[in-house]
């Protein structure tokens, strides 16, 4: 056990020495009973609750409750007595000058005696996050997918025997949790100068390194899961998800854990090219979709967002060929999964303008353009190199509101409107084959834009 | 008790009154006295400002005494100082102040028919001590009440520690409490349950991306509660001061989740506090304009277009991933001279440049909302 929380009984002097907080008659409390951590990925936020027991007499009495070295947020924590919460209350907080890192607890208990109480506070410095790797079957028709729950702890505080969630959701934080940590006093001051206490080990430069060195483990760990699976139990709350690890984890300080979250094999999988110049460029890019749902073998949790490494089979024997990385968003429960793989070298897309006229001139009063027609042929030319079918979605935005299409009979069915200036083209080619979409479009300009 | 380090007042008595027009300086002589303070009220009502009153008995001699009133070190404001005899003030006069140079002291000239005590209110704005407000609430696992307790924080960082005092809200009873100079003090302050909330999403189209599956990363759709501060929820005593609210909610195991804070504004008696929690990444509305037109095109003499109206029809998709039922609402920006000319759902207009659809999705639906609308006399100059 490092710096944590330390709490001391003080009991109470005499009602008028309210300035000075002697320490008389210290009472060491004895260790946590239990502890859990629900870790947060949208902010650096964990929240600890922790069961002690507490020796009280009737009356006022005193503790002192310490956080030095550690990132808790001095003004988040609350002290409940879940079973005698009408007979115990935490009347007042202090947090002295000069004393850093401890404050003095008054508490009002109208019982005397061993007192179960839960402690709840916030701490920075431990994360988790999303890990998932997906391996693709030869033809591509099919994913099998692995999640993985990984935990870093950086707070400065070893956690044994703790129980620990995980939280999926965007959560709405005014201040960082890190920052409070640090202030020298925990609401700041009226005056609004903000002082900061001295960075502790567990915050800036050394945490980052000690990121970057969970990093390299990670990869070296990634294609291993661990002997005996810990279940994961999953239920929705609020806008949150919440994941609780079966059983407890021991989290020392500077330790990271993954544990398996699921393993789906065989889902059924959709190639997708797609083109569209306003978003990728002049490449068209590799996407795989599949939805979040039961006919997948998924929809029974939301995916939280994490980065995802992709493999294909290349034989029977099972051997692998990397494919990618990808991060992933989160995603909810039935919603289509969308993995881009960026820039596609075996499927092209190629806009050919053949031709550009204008036509009906319009003229004002002065003798000036008012408006004209602009007529461009286009073809899309389309290449499928790859031995496998694929299906092609190209983009087209004119950027402006007033036009008319003309496609040629061979795009029936492939063609839709999106918006006011947005069409889709969805195209299946056959393995090693190409294709042309024709299309005359006109576009209005000036006055053009008001004809009848 | 050593509270009373920096705040001085200090009795000068005279060697006689014949030295009366005696330059202040050598007056100085003789220490009388060093009394105590007394009744002792902090005003915490104006957020700007704290006043400070506090009594004090001297022991005046027959003549004028000078009564010396420094505050080294102390966030007084000396212009807000202010000297009120209360034991006999139609005998007792102030008759003169007197400001030192180069320091921050006073003093008093203060006239007694005779050797007596007198009792003073001295008052004063003393900066950098405050009160702050916050909340901590939690909420029941279909989030439709609210536990709340709230904490009032005490900040002293005047330079001067108070004994016990009287510290007076701007309403009910006050309270007293020592605080020490540099010290901060969280109190139990209030606390209302089953207080019942509303929750809803909000789009907002003038702020949001139209379409969130072209974005890098999930579009948020921010979450709010709504409460009011009333007697049915066990409010309404009072304003609500505005302070930063942590929200939790039951997780339904004995613990709670933390689920998001804010800090909502000042909030009178019978007036609904909004509370932003957090963001839903299970709503997801998709925007897109459909149709655009021109009408009623008007010329000038020199057949150039000077007037039109333009015509436009807006498509929303709103999909609920979630398996309960969601309010969600959907605020347009309009311009210029708009008219709703169609619409799929009933619309409330908000102001001249902005309406407002509110829609009940069932749990893990999909609706789309469309409204046509025109934006009349769109001018070009």
């Amino acid at each position: 056990m490092r710096h944590f929380i330390s709490t001391a009984l003080l009991i109470f002097g005499l009602g008028i020495s309210n300035s000075s907080y002697a320490k008389i008659d210290l009472v060491t409390v004895p260790d946590r009973d239990k502890t859990q951590l629900t870790i947060y990925n949208s902010a650096d936020l964990t929240l600890v609750r922790e069961q002690r027991t507490l020796t009280l007499k009737k009356g006022l009495n005193r503790l002192e409750f310490g956080w030095e070295n550690t990132l808790i947020d001095p003004t988040s924590v609350q002290l409940r007595a879940p079973r005698h919460a009408a007979q115990v209350r935490l009347l007042e907080v202090s947090y002295p000058k000069g004393v850093k890192g401890s404050a003095i607890w008054t508490i009002e208990s109208d019982i005397a005696g061993p007192v179960p109480v839960e402690i709840t506070f916030f701490t920075s410095g431990i994360s988790w996050h999303a890990f998932y790797m997906g391996t693709l079957s030869k033809d591509e028709q099919h994913l099998q997918l692995q999640g993985y729950v990984t935990i870093r702890n950086y707070s400065g505080e070893d956690y044994q025997n703790a129980s620990t969630r995980v939280i999926v959701g965007k959560i709405h934080l005014l201040d960082e949790i890190a920052a409070l940590a640090r202030r020298d006093a925990p609401y700041n001051r009226p005056d609004g100068t903000i002082g900061r206490l001295p960075m502790t080990l567990a915050s800036g430069a050394m945490k980052r390194k000690a990121y970057r060195e969970m990093d390299k483990a990670e990869e070296r760990l990634s294609m291993n899961d661990a002997v005996a699976a810990k279940s994961i139990i999953k239920e929705g709350l609020s806008e949150y998800f919440l994941y609780t690890i079966e059983g407890t984890e021991n989290i020392p300080n500077h330790w990271g854990k993954r544990l398996p979250s699921f393993n789906i094999k065989n889902i059924p999988i959709r190639n997708l090219y797609r083109f569209e110049v306003e978003r990728y460029g002049n490449a068209t890019h590799r996407l795989i979709y599949f939805r979040n749902d039961k006919k997948h073998q998924l929809g029974k949790e939301p995916l939280p967002g994490g980065k995802m490494k992709i493999f294909r089979e290349i034989d029977s024997e099972g051997h692998l060929a990397y494919t990618g990385q990808v991060h992933t968003k989160y995603i909810p429960v039935n919603q289509e999964i969308e993995l881009d793989f960026g820039q596609a070298r075996e499927v092209k897309v190629e806009p050919v303008l053949m031709s550009e006229k204008t036509e009906n001139y319009q003229f004002n009063s002065k003798g000036n353009i008012a408006g004209f027609d602009r007529i461009q042929e286009w073809e899309i030319k389309l290449e499928n190199n790859r031995d496998i079918p694929v299906d092609i979605e190209v983009w087209r935005h004119f950027h402006n509101a007033y036009w008319d299409i003309d496609n040629s009979v061979d795009n029936k069915g492939k063609f839709k409107k999106i918006d006011i200036d947005s069409v889709k083209y969805t195209i299946e080619l056959p393995p090693y084959s190409k294709t042309t979409l024709a299309y005359v479009l006109t576009k209005y300009e000036g006055e053009r834009q008001n004809r009848r | 008790m050593t509270y009373q380090k920096t705040l001085l007042i200090l009795i000068i008595s005279l060697l006689s009154t014949n030295l009366i027009f005696i330059n202040a300086a050598h007056a100085r002589i003789k220490l009388v006295t060093l009394p105590d303070r007394d009744n002792t009220t902090v005003r915490l009502d104006n957020p700007q400002a704290t006043l400070v009153e506090e009594e004090r008995i001297l022991n005046l001699h027959k003549g004028v005494n000078k009564v010396d009133f420094s505050w080294k070190g102390v966030h007084v404001d000396s212009d807000s100082i202010r000297l009120k005899i209360i034991g006999h003030p139609d005998k007792t006069r102030l008759i003169n102040v007197s400001y030192p140079p180069n320091s921050q002291s006073l003093v008093w000239d203060i006239y007694s028919p005779r050797a007596q005590q007198e009792k003073i209110r001295v008052s004063y704005l003393l900066a950098n001590i405050d009160r702050l407000v916050t909340y901590e609430a939690i909420t029941d696992k279909d989030e439709t009440k609210l536990d709340i307790s709230s904490y009032m924080i005490l900040r002293n960082f005047s330079g001067e520690s108070l004994g016990p005092a009287m510290f007076q809200l701007d309403y009910g009873q006050g309270f007293m409490k020592s605080i020490n100079d540099g010290e901060s003090k969280r109190m139990l302050f209030y606390q209302a349950n089953q207080v019942s909330i509303s929750k809803s999403f909000t789009f907002d189209a003038g702020k949001h991306p139209w379409e969130p599956n072209k974005q890098d990363t999930n579009v948020g759709i921010p979450v709010h509660y709504e409460l009011e501060n009333n007697k049915t929820n066990h409010l309404g005593k009072h304003a609500l001061w505005g302070g930063k609210m942590r929200i939790y909610q039951d997780d339904g195991r004995g613990g709670s989740i933390f689920i998001g804070e804010d800090k909502p504004a000042y909030t009178p008696i019978n007036q609904k506090m909004k509370l932003y929690v957090g963001d839903s990444r299970d709503i997801v509305v998709t925007q897109r304009k459909t149709h655009h037109e021109k009408k009623n095109i008007k010329r000038n003499r020199k057949n150039r277009i000077i007037l039109h109206d333009e015509i436009e029809t807006m498509q929303i998709t709103i999909e609920n991933f979630k398996d309960k039922a969601a309010t969600i609402n959907i605020i347009e920006p309009m311009s210029g001279e708009w008219e709703i000319i169609k619409t799929s759902h009933p619309y409330t207009r908000k102001h001249h440049q902005q309406m407002e659809f509110t829609i009940k999705l069932p749990a893990k639906s999909k609706e789309t909302l469309t409204y046509r609308y025109v934006v009349k006399n769109v001018k070009t100059i």
